[in-house]
C-alpha cells in the first residue's frame, strides 16, 4: 500500500475511534520524514486511566503480520460498528497515550521500519503537551 | 515458547494424534495408507464425503496429513499459533474429510505465498488467505482428474490453475472483506465462490459440462460420533489445567464480543477462555447433531471442525444462537427436513454469520440465518461444487446485504 493511503486508512480509523465519544474538538498532526512518521491525534474528550490504558494496549499490541496483512486492510476503511485501534496497533511501531492539560487524550504514533528509533524523533511528545 | 503457545501447540497436536488413532482404530492401518492415496486422485468437489468414499481410516488420516500440512505452513512462515491460525488450520483439518487433500492444498498456498512476493510483500501477510484459500483444491482436483486430460498434462495443468488461483486470491479477498466489513467469519468462502463462479463457467463455455456430485455417508461409524465430543471434552479440560477457574470468566468475557472479523479470543480474553468456547460450542452443536438424527459424517465433522476452530476466532454462544434460530426458523417455515445433507451444513457453518447478531442484536441475527437458509440451497450449483466453502459464500452475500443496508440507514439517520 502506498504511504498516502496508509496514512489516509490510519487517520480514519483513529479519528473514527475519536469522534464515537463526540469531543467538541480533534486536531489531527503529521510530520513525516524519509524514515519515519509521527501522527499525533487530539481530542478534548476526559476519560479514565482505565479507557487510556485499553487504548494504550491496543495501539501497543502484539506484531501480527499474518493479522496486519489480510485484516488490517479493514482499517479506516470498514467504519460500520466499533472502531478497532488493534488494526492499526498491528501496523505501527510504537505508539503512546497523553492526558492532555485541559482534558481529554494525544495519541502518538510512530510508524517506519525496523530501524527507525521513534525516541529519537524530532517531535517530542512531552513538549508538545507542554505547548 | 510462551506458556500459551505451548498450550496451543498441545491443543492442537492432540487433535491431530486424536484423529490419527482413530484413523487406525477404526480400519487399521494399512486400509487408511491405501484409501489415503486413492483419495488423492478421487472427485473433490461438493459433496464428496471422504468418509463414504474411501472409508472412515482413510479419511481421518488425510485429514491428520493436511492438519500438519497446515501446521508446517505456519511454522515455516515464522507465525506463532493463536486464535486465527488454529481456526485455519481446523478449518483445513475439517475440509479435509469431504475435499481437501494434500494434493490439492499445496499448490494453492504456494501461489498465495507467491501472491505476497509478486508485491513486496512477506508470504507470512497472506499466510491466513493461503490457508483458508485450500477451499478451492477441488479445483485443482477436477482439473487433474476430471477433465479428461492426457495423464502427462493433467498435473502440471492442474498445479499451474492452482498456482493462479491462488495469485488472484489476496486482492479478491481482500476486496471482499470490504463488502461484508468483516461480519462473515467465511470471507474467503465468498472470495472463492467468486472464483468458483468464472472457475465453473470456463468448461461450460467450452462445451463441458459439470456433473454434479454427491456422496453423503450414512453409515453410524462409532469412531466418527465420538471424536469431536472427545476433542470437546479435552478442550475443556485443558481450560481449567491450564487457567482453572479464569477460564469460566475469560468465557463470560468472550460472550460479550461481538466476534467480527479480526477476534482472536486467545488475545482478547484468555486461552482458558477459548478453549472452555471450543468445548461448549462442539458439545453444543454435536448435542443437535444427535437430536435432529442427522449422520456423523464427513461433512457434518468437518463443519463441527470448523464450527470449533472458530471457536478461538469468532464464534460463542450467545452469537451464534440468533443464527441458529434464524436458520431453524426457515427449515419450519419451508417444511425443510432438519436431517437432511444441506440443511444440517447450513445449520453448522450458517454460523460464519455470528458477528452479525453479535454487534447489531439477536433480531437482526435471527433475520440473517433465515436469508441463509433460503439462499445456501441455491448457491452451490452456482460454482459447480468447486467451493468448498459453499455456506461462507452464502453467507457473504447475506452479510452484504444486511451489511450494507444497516450502513445506508445508520448513515442516512444519525446526526
Amino acid at each position: 500500500m502506498k504511504r498516502r493511503e496508509f496514512l489516509v486508512h490510519l487517520i480514519s480509523e483513529l479519528s473514527s475511534f475519536l469522534l464515537q465519544e463526540q469531543p467538541r474538538k480533534m486536531v489531527i498532526s503529521l510530520h513525516q520524514e524519509e524514515d519515519g512518521i509521527h501522527l499525533a491525534v487530539i481530542d478534548d474528550r476526559a476519560r479514565s486511566d482505565g479507557e487510556i490504558k485499553a487504548i494504550e494496549q491496543a495501539l501497543n499490541t502484539a506484531r501480527r503480520p499474518e493479522l496486519a496483512g489480510y485484516y488490517g486492510q479493514m482499517a479506516g476503511h470498514d467504519l460500520l460498528g466499533s472502531a478497532r485501534l488493534n488494526l492499526v496497533g498491528w501496523q505501527i511501531k510504537h505508539a503512546d497515550v497523553l492526558r492532555n492539560p485541559g482534558g481529554g487524550v494525544m495519541l502518538n504514533l510512530w510508524i517506519g521500519g525496523e530501524s527507525f528509533e521513534y525516541a529519537k524523533f524530532s517531535i517530542d511528545p512531552e513538549d508538545e503537551v507542554k505547548k | 515458547m510462551a506458556l500459551r503457545d505451548r498450550i496451543l501447540a498441545y491443543f492442537l497436536a492432540a487433535t491431530i494424534l486424536l484423529f490419527l488413532l482413530f484413523s487406525i482404530l477404526a480400519n487399521g492401518l494399512a486400509a487408511a495408507i491405501e484409501g489415503f492415496w486413492r483419495l488423492q486422485s478421487s472427485p473433490a468437489r461438493l459433496l464428496s464425503d471422504f468418509t463414504a468414499l474411501q472409508g472412515t481410516s482413510a479419511a481421518l488420516l488425510n485429514a491428520a496429513v493436511v492438519g500438519i500440512l497446515g501446521w508446517l505452513f505456519v511454522r515455516v512462515n515464522g507465525i506463532k499459533l493463536s486464535g486465527p491460525t488454529i481456526a485455519a488450520i481446523f478449518t483445513m483439518i475439517g475440509f479435509a474429510l469431504f475435499g481437501k487433500t494434500p494434493l490439492n492444498c499445496i499448490p494453492i498456498m504456494a501461489g498465495v505465498s507467491l501472491s505476497a512476493l509478486i508485491v513486496k510483500k512477506r508470504p507470512r501477510e497472506y499466510l491466513l488467505i493461503g490457508m483458508f484459500g485450500t477451499a478451492l483444491g477441488p479445483l485443482v482436483s477436477f482439473v487433474a482428474f476430471e477433465m479428461g486430460l492426457a495423464p502427462a498434462l493433467a498435473l502440471p495443468v492442474s498445479l499451474a490453475v492452482g498456482l493462479a488461483v491462488g495469485i488472484v486470491l489476496p486482492p479478491l479477498a481482500i476486496a471482499m472483506l470490504h463488502l461484508h466489513q468483516g461480519y462473515n467469519l467465511y470471507n474467503v468462502g465468498l472470495t472463492a465462490g467468486f472464483i468458483g463462479l468464472f472457475a465453473a463457467s470456463l468448461p461450460n463455455a467450452g462445451g463441458k459440462s459439470i456433473a454434479s456430485f454427491s456422496s453423503w455417508g450414512t453409515a453410524a461409524t462409532p469412531w466418527l460420533f465420538l471424536l469431536i465430543p472427545v476433542l470437546s471434552l479435552i478442550a475443556i479440560g485443558m481450560s481449567f489445567i491450564c487457567c482453572g477457574k479464569k477460564s469460566w470468566n475469560e468465557f463470560l468475557s468472550i460472550v460479550k464480543l461481538p466476534g467480527r472479523l479480526p477476534s482472536d479470543f486467545c488475545e482478547l480474553s484468555g486461552l482458558g477462555g477459548a478453549l472452555l468456547n471450543v468445548g461448549i460450542l462442539g458439545l453444543a452443536y454435536s448435542a443437535y447433531v444427535a437430536i435432529v438424527g442427522a449422520p456423523f459424517n464427513g461433512p457434518v465433522i468437518g463443519g463441527l471442525m470448523t464450527l470449533m476452530g472458530f471457536g478461538f476466532f469468532g464464534k460463542h454462544p450467545k452469537n451464534v444462537f440468533p443464527i441458529f434460530l434464524g436458520l431453524l426458523a426457515a427449515a419450519l417455515f419451508f417444511c425443510k427436513p432438519l436431517n437432511e445433507s444441506w440443511v444440517i451444513l447450513a445449520f453448522i457453518f450458517g454460523t460464519a454469520l455470528a458477528p452479525i447478531a453479535g454487534e447489531f442484536g439477536p433480531a437482526i441475527g435471527i433475520l440473517a440465518g433465515f436469508l441463509h437458509l433460503v439462499l445456501v440451497e441455491r448457491s452451490g450449483t452456482w460454482h459447480g461444487g468447486m467451493n468448498l466453502y459453499n455456506n461462507g459464500f452464502a453467507g457473504g452475500l447475506t452479510a452484504t446485504l444486511i451489511v450494507s443496508v444497516i450502513e445506508w440507514y445508520k448513515t442516512s439517520t444519525e446526526r
